[in-house]
């Protein structure tokens, strides 16, 4: 008897830590969704504002399972409720008379919104949203009466700011989840992940599959930790060493993907030419990394292990300058150019990957240190910003699409004369803003009409039979609200559920009798829901017709956009940092590989373009910079003229001008390589760097054929 | 101090440029607190964090409503 109930204590222990890991948090966040929702509401009634709704409707909008991304939230619904009032004021003030006008400017400012809405990132762009949907809240219902715009502007901005009060407080005090701590687990596995990747040799030398699926997933999840990582600024304790940590951390994260990338590829070009006495002199290049990392694959990082994983790679460097050296002496006359070019580009990249992870430990050792004792083991002094890139063409289209949905219903209104017209217009416009910048607006949209009808019959039967027969003060009308709130705070917590919950959070808000007094009459309840009905609709067909980006269109872009980033490389300014040129390359990829059309087969291969892209303009900014500080008689015509000839070639590619350019690069190497070396060590150094690079840009362009040139098509 | 003010030609609450002022002064308590550390000793952050708006926000409060 007794044998048997260890093992079910056991089992209910487990049982209940899994409950308190997945179910709990969720539980949690119904009960604060609910609890803050009514608080909003119950404030918003007793200050006798005229729209209770919009302060509860706020809070379920800005309601988030994490403190942090209520706050990032927040702020920007504030911002964005303060331009749009202040819009909606001049907007009546000028043109309440002239409606030629006033449809002119409104359609300009939409485009303006959804535009600036689209090319910024995370609740930057609800910001917009929200400034160009306020705009139609306030201003349309008094079209009649303009004189009634101010009191309608105070009074809206009042109940979002009600809204907004409940849901954050509430969010930060009852049992608070801080996104801070999901960023630092995030971290520890992402640096767990790159150790143990770099552990396996075969990671990079193998060629079996399995072995790639693993190394793939090295490279995701820049672009969100990063918008993690900012919205934990909103939080306290998150202090501003934390974050320039993380800044570095993703930097240094960025460059050594990249770095191990270019390698593998290299490793898997160069395989097939090569002779096996090449390749297993590059595999013992690597074994000290490798053996350096093996001990240490358990995801508990100590300071202790991690500094004496520091001092080995410290170590490796060393050995692995030296043994390279040795082994170029070594080949230099048993191989012909091409294989030395592709030994020295490789064992470069292995001696660049080292040196970047020896960096990235360190930095990570510092964060520790920081995190545990306040103090921090290096110095971080630059500041590595995360910039952005979104292609011109698909924020015009967002724009098109944005005032083409306003005046579409603006015609509507007006041939119809329908008075509920104007919720049809906004309902309209708040879809063609807020769905925009999700990964398939269509489905959302879809999913957003089925949560509008779901909405209009709960909201019927609130209406009509729950609130007129049960409640008589706000106590039971909380009461009676309450379970719906909980549903809806569920269906924000699943992923799947999201397009839906909008559209009941929106129709629901709106549709129910949640005014100061009770006052609901059948046929405007009909009208106004048949009207947001009527707006979703208009909405999706703007979905439908602005929306053809094809698969082949969109891999045209991206290589366009890629190849201009490395033109600009070649002749921009030297200021431009390595940091901008991966972190807006990743962030181009990633808005293209959501907006897009592309199939497993051709992100990938949009992929490999990136990392062609962030190598080749890296070499050349290192050229550059060498080049600059080169004395000027070391400064060969040919190193020039292979620049010149890699900027013309990624501005027209084509076939020709590609064996153009890789004649004349083995040209000037070889002109390079047959010149003496200087004898002070640092101009020596720096034409050694330059000549390298050269040779990796080389063997990057021998050995990929799909880009700048779009040979494949693998769209089909 | 009056129970309202006028701003721009706008009659409104006093408690209203307070409560945008005590915002402020919030913000920057705020992020001196967080990049001292501070907050490290501090039982339940998000508790301290609004029961030091409200002290903010209501001491000048008290002049008005005195």
């Amino acid at each position: 008897m007794h044998a048997l109930k260890l093992p079910f204590i056991l089992q209910m222990r487990q049982a209940s830590l899994e409950w308190l890991e997945t179910d709990a948090p969720i539980l949690i966040y119904m009960v604060k969704a609910t609890i803050a929702g009514l608080i909003a509401l119950w404030i918003s009634m007793k200050l006798n504002l005229p729209d209770p709704r919009t302060a509860i409707f706020t809070v379920f909008i800005v309601m988030q399972p994490q403190s942090g991304l209520v706050f990032s939230k927040s702020y920007y619904r504030v911002v964005g409720t303060i331009v749009g009032v202040g819009i909606s004021l001049l907007m009546m003030g000028f043109f309440a008379q002239d409606p030629i006008w006033f449809i002119t400017f409104f359609a300009i400012w939409i485009g303006i919104c959804t535009a600036a809405g689209f090319k910024y990132r995370n609740f930057q762009a609800y910001g917009f949203v929200l400034a160009g949907y306020t705009l139609c809240i306030v201003a349309l219902p008094v079209i009649e009466t303009p004189l009634e715009v101010f009191d309608i502007a105070v009074s809206r901005f009042s109940e979002v700011v009600v809204g907004i009060m409940c849901a954050t407080i509430i969010s930060d005090i009852l049992f608070p989840r801080h996104l801070s701590d999901s960023l630092l687990s995030a971290e520890r596995e992402r640096f767990g992940n790159v150790l143990s990747t770099l552990a396996d040799p075969d990671s990079i030398f193998g060629t079996k599959e399995d072995v790639q699926a693993q190394a793939t997933r090295f490279s995701s999840g820049v672009v969100g930790l990063n918008a993690t990582r900012i919205n934990s600024a909103y939080e306290s304790g998150a202090d501003r060493k934390d974050r320039q940590h993380s800044q570095h951390l993703n930097h240094e994260y960025m460059n050594l993907s990249t770095t191990f990338h270019s390698l593998k590829n290299m490793v898997r070009a160069i395989e097939p030419q090569t002779s096996p006495e090449m390749m297993s002199t590059l595999i013992d290049l690597y074994a000290p990394i490798a053996s350096s990392l093996r001990s240490f694959r358990t995801n508990t990082f100590s300071a202790d292990d991690l500094n004496r994983i520091i001092q080995e790679l410290l170590e490796a460097k060393n050995t692995i300058g030296e043994r390279v050296k040795v082994e170029q002496e070594h080949l230099k006359p048993v191989l012909d150019e091409d294989s030395y070019d592709a030994f020295t580009s490789t064992a470069y990249l292995i001696i660049r990957l080292l040196s970047e992870l020896h960096i990235h430990c360190v930095t990570y050792l510092s964060l520790l240190k920081h995190r545990l004792s306040g103090s921090t083991s290096t110095e971080l002094s630059r500041v590595v910003r995360f910039s952005t890139h979104t292609d011109n063409v698909l924020v015009g289209l967002a724009a098109l699409r944005g005032s083409g949905v306003l005046l579409v219903t603006m015609g509507f209104w007006i041939a119809t004369g329908w008075p509920y017209a104007t919720q049809t217009i906004t309902l309209a416009v708040v879809i063609g803003l807020l769905i925009g910048t999700l990964p398939s607006p269509l489905d959302a949209v879809i999913n957003f009409f089925k949560g509008g009808i779901t909405a209009v019959i709960f909201a019927a039967v609130y209406d009509f039979y729950i609130i007129p027969e049960f409640t008589s003060d706000l106590l039971t009308l909380s009461l009676v609200l309450a379970p719906v709130l909980a549903l809806v705070a569920w269906w924000t917590t699943q992923p799947k559920w999201s397009g839906f919950s909008l559209g009941f959070v929106f129709l629901f808000m709106y549709e129910c009798a949640l005014d100061p007094y009770y006052k609901i009459d059948p046929t405007k309840f009909m009208e106004s829901a048949l009207a947001y009905l009527i707006g979703i609709v208009f909405a999706g067909a703007a979905y439908l017709l602005v929306n053809f980006w094809s698969c082949s269109l969109t891999q045209q872009r991206v290589a366009k956009i890629l190849r201009r980033q490395i033109v600009t490389v070649c002749e921009g300014e030297l200021t431009l940092q390595r940091s901008a040129l991966e972190s807006t390359g990743r962030d181009l990829v990633q808005q293209f590989s959501t907006q897009g059309r592309l199939n497993m087969r051709s992100s990938r291969l949009v992929f490999e373009w990136l990392l062609l892209t962030l190598e080749i303009g890296r070499a050349i900014l290192s050229i550059r910079r060498s080049l600059e500080r080169l004395y000027p008689h070391y400064r060969h015509k040919s190193i020039d003229n292979a620049l010149e000839s890699i900027r013309i070639f990624f501005d027209t590619p084509s076939e020709s001008v590609r064996k153009g350019l890789l004649i004349t690069l083995k040209d000037s190497l070889h002109e390079l390589r047959i010149n003496e070396l200087p004898n002070e060590k640092v101009q020596s150094n720096r034409l050694q760097t330059v000549m390298n690079e050269l040779a990796l840009i080389r063997t990057v362009l021998l050995n990929i054929d799909s880009f700048p040139v779009v040979t494949e098509d693998s769209c089909r | 101090m009056p129970l309202d003010i006028t701003l721009f030609g706008i009659q409104m609450p006093t408690l209203l440029p307070i409560f945008a002022l005590s915002a402020v002064l919030q913000i920057l308590v705020d992020r001196v607190m967080s990049d001292t550390g501070f907050y490290t000793y501090v039982w339940h952050p998000g508790l301290f964090r609004t029961a030091v708006f409200v002290c903010i926000f209501t001491l000048p409060c008290l002049l008005i409503y005195r």
